[in-house]
């Protein structure tokens, strides 16, 4: 049956040419989409490690003020700390969570390398955006006189460099192979730009005080804090720091923000694609009818020497599906380079979900476009179809 | 003749109103995503309000220092110094602008919180730019050197930050960051797809926090370079280079040693290029891969499900070709026919789209998704249309035509 499918389809090939380019440039379109989604969706479940509800980040410049700014900072974090409204802080790098900034290192351990995103905030910033620790313990303070500078990493991380080891308590060492580091505890997620973040290997850096160059910070507020409160909060910063500037973030919209950013373009692209596709399913009707009311003669003929109705409807599917299934083996072809070249580096099981949800997707609006043509067909009188002939 | 066409055309698509909505629709839909397209790269990088002398503007947006041996480079804007020693002072340019990029910041009314961003520019800004003001006047080199804290405001600024928005506010104060200005001007504000002039508030560099002092070639500053006229850009560029290789190399910046030394002075859509490349030639291939397989498919798709039907459908009226053909039209005048009903049809599809773009930019601009955006259809957008119209009518019509109209006469008869 289906070696005949074949041979008809292959004697018509070159009518059946435009027919195969379409389901295979569908094919192919949707594969494009089906990856852009599976690759957010599977990064959107996994959990994204801190909390950012009523927490806001705070950045400073010093501008033109060179004078006493490490004196300066300390002053405004103790005041902002004496705030009733103020539940918790901690001074961070520029690249608080969800901020467009970005700092990445490369670690070494042994003879394993790995470039992680970096992140310094001093013995807070867990309690702060609730980091919950995996081993070990988020380091303190104090910390800073030892040797080697405490770190936390997170899973990713130590899955990397150390397989199955635990990772506390070991020494990292920078690019050029100084023992710089110590690690003192791991944390499971920290997906700094927001849910649509692939999980990316995160170290965290021991702040230290004298450090003038990274003066962010985030603040837990009391819920219900307002605009009225962040006035205030400013106010006291400038009135400590004439001359710098601040900007107040609330870690809610800058994540709204990171989300657009992402979002925004998946969109966009899914709007064109679900047109194209509607196109390309009305034009599949069409021709289906248009080749059916031209077969009239060759189905009254097979009815009357005794196909039943069904035979014929499946016949006519039996016709469709072999021929999306040349074009899916074509497009299949070029669909497996990009796992196998690594494009973009995304993993390999996104990819084989975006193959397999777009195939079943052609399948899909092959089989609906063809179902009623090939209903029709199978109604088709032999003694009308005949008469005609 | 051609009326005739038409007329026939015109039968034909009312024969058959399912296909007739399936032919329309992707040509429709082609279109409409195309336009857009246009409509946006348009908004992008055209000549747009407040930027009406981009065509004889130069943007000096980026210094890169780099060491080839230590492959170490660092890129980045400039210090207001090194733009007011090499840029301000070109002979042959008619005048230059030093400018921040936008930066965010806060004001507070009341329990309400306001996000803007601020630019700090020279007096200028306001000569190289036409901004429309509302209000006021911009500030001049007179309130630069007396250090006056002054502000040019946006009139959505304005309705955000004063309560009774109706009154004029020059004069009145605004406070950011625990600082007072006096209001100078009200203009009507720039989107913030230009971000060279976008902004919630303008200051004069000589206003607090603008950093001008910095010394050294780094800091936050941009300049914008007019020529004379457009036939000037070259001679300007080679003036503003040749200065620019005066700087001794190789040199030292805040500790950060380069031995090549690289500014650019770049009509828009260069500079805009080459903020995308900026990420290295791999996101640039990324970039056009993307938009090119986009665009193919866009267009190829519709192109050939046009096709597809065109051949199928065009089968339909073999008895109409063997009559005309038996009473001896030869197939040049057949091939035109087709021609001219697919051209038609895609010219209905045409308008379609026309009249949904209208509608989606309308949609677009009102919704407010950029601040003060105004994309609009104008003639180079629709001239483009058109032309993509026109191709895709001859695609989808001439294959099949010519296959129809090559066909014998008696098969066409038979049937």
């Amino acid at each position: 049956m289906i070696r005949q499918l074949f041979k008809l389809i292959w004697n018509k090939k070159q009518t059946h040419a435009l027919l195969i380019i379409e389901i295979w440039a569908s094919f192919l379109v949707l594969f494009g989409l089906a990856s852009l989604i599976a690759y957010n969706v599977r990064n959107y479940i996994q959990p994204l490690g801190f909390e950012y509800e009523n927490v806001w980040a705070i950045s400073l410049n010093n501008n033109q003020d060179t004078l006493a700014v490490q004196e300066k900072v300390e002053t405004i974090f103790k005041q902002i700390k004496d705030f009733p409204e103020v539940e918790s802080l901690s001074r961070m790098s520029d690249s608080y969570p969800f901020s467009h900034s970005n700092n990445s290192r490369s670690v070494k351990y042994k003879n394993t390398s790995a470039q992680m995103l970096f992140v310094s905030a001093d013995e807070n910033l867990s309690k702060t955006i609730g980091i919950p620790l995996v081993e070990g313990k988020w380091y303190k303070n104090a910390d800073s006189v030892g040797k080697y500078r405490p770190v936390v990493i997170n899973k990713i991380a130590e899955k990397k460099l150390f397989e199955n080891e635990s990772a506390v308590g070991k020494i990292l060492s920078d690019y050029d192979g100084k023992a710089t580091w110590i690690i003192s505890g791991v944390i499971d997620y920290y997906k700094d730009k927001a849910e649509f973040m692939e999980n990316k290997p995160v170290m965290f850096e021991l702040l230290k005080s004298a450090d003038t160059w990274n003066k962010a910070m985030v603040i837990r507020v009391k819920p219900g804090t307002d605009a009225v409160f962040e006035a205030k909060l400013v106010k006291a910063i400038t009135s400590v720091a004439r001359g710098w500037s601040t900007e107040v973030v609330y870690l809610t919209d800058a994540r709204q923000k990171q989300h657009d950013i992402t979002l925004i373009p998946v969109l966009i692209f899914l709007v064109i694609c679900s047109f194209l596709l509607i196109n390309v399913a009305l034009g599949l009707f069409g021709i289906l009818n248009l080749n059916i009311a031209r077969r009239r003669g060759e189905i009254g003929l097979r009815r009357a020497i005794g196909a039943t109705e069904g035979m014929v409807t499946m016949h006519f599917l039996g016709e469709m599906w072999v021929l999306t299934t040349f074009s899916l083996i074509l497009g299949l072809l070029l669909a497996v380079q990009f796992p196998i070249l690594n494009v973009f580096n995304v993993a390999t099981d996104i990819y084989a979900a975006a193959i397999f949800s777009a195939t079943v997707i052609i399948y899909l609006i092959v089989t609906l476009c063809a179902w009623y043509p090939s209903r029709q067909a199978s109604r088709i009188h032999p003694a009308v179809a005949l008469h005609e002939e | 003749m051609l009326i005739n066409y038409i007329k026939i055309a015109w039968k034909v698509l009312l024969r058959h109103p399912f296909y007739t909505f399936i032919t329309l629709f992707g040509i429709s839909l082609t279109l409409t995503v195309l336009m857009l397209l246009t409509a946006f790269i348009d908004h992008l990088i055209g000549t747009h309000y407040p930027e009406t002398n981009r065509a004889r503007t130069l943007y000096v947006e980026r210094m890169v220092m780099s060491d080839p041996v230590a492959e170490s480079m660092m890129s980045g804007p400039m210090s207001f110094k090194f733009l007011n020693d090499y840029a301000k002072t070109l002979r042959t340019a008619e005048r230059a602008t030093i400018f921040s990029y936008f930066n965010g910041s806060n004001a507070y009314v009341g329990s309400n919180k306001i996000k803007l961003n601020i630019t700090f520019s020279d007096a200028d800004f306001w000569r190289v730019n036409a901004f429309n003001f509302i209000e006021g006047k911009p500030f001049n080199e007179q309130n630069i050197s007396n250090g006056d804290n002054v502000a040019v405001i946006t009139d959505q600024f304005k309705k955000q930050y004063f309560p009774d928005s109706d009154q004029p506010v020059v004069g009145k104060n605004v406070e950011i960051e625990n600082i007072n200005y006096k209001v100078i001007g009200v203009v009507k504000g720039s989107p913030i797809t230009r971000p060279f002039t976008h902004a919630d508030i303008y200051f004069p560099y000589t206003a607090p926090k603008s950093n001008y002092q910095s010394d050294g070639m780094r800091g936050n500053f941009n300049a914008m370079i007019l020529a004379k006229e457009e036939g000037d850009l070259r001679t300007v560029q080679s003036e503003f280079q040749s200065k620019i290789r005066k700087i001794p190399l190789p040199g030292k910046q805040g500790g950060f040693k380069y031995s090549v030394l690289e500014v650019r002075s770049d009509p828009y859509l260069e500079n805009f290029i080459m903020m995308i490349m900026n990420g290295g030639p791999g996101l640039k291939n990324i970039f056009y891969g993307v938009i090119g397989f986009i665009m193919f498919m866009v267009m190829g798709l519709p192109a050939v499900n046009l096709v597809n039907l065109n051949v199928g459908r065009i089968l339909e009226r073999s008895s109409e070709i063997g009559v005309r053909k038996a009473f001896g039209a030869p197939v040049k005048t057949l091939m035109w026919q087709f021609i001219v009903e697919n051209i038609f049809i895609t010219f209905i599809g045409g308008s379609i789209a026309l009249i949904f773009t209208i509608i989606l930019i309308w949609m677009i601009n009102k919704s407010g998704w950029i601040a003060y955006s105004d994309l609009t259809i104008n003639f180079q957008v629709f001239s483009v249309s058109v032309v993509v119209c026109l191709i895709f009518g001859l695609l989808s019509g001439v294959l099949p035509a010519l296959r129809m109209s090559k066909l014998s006469i008696i098969d066409a008869l038979k049937s």
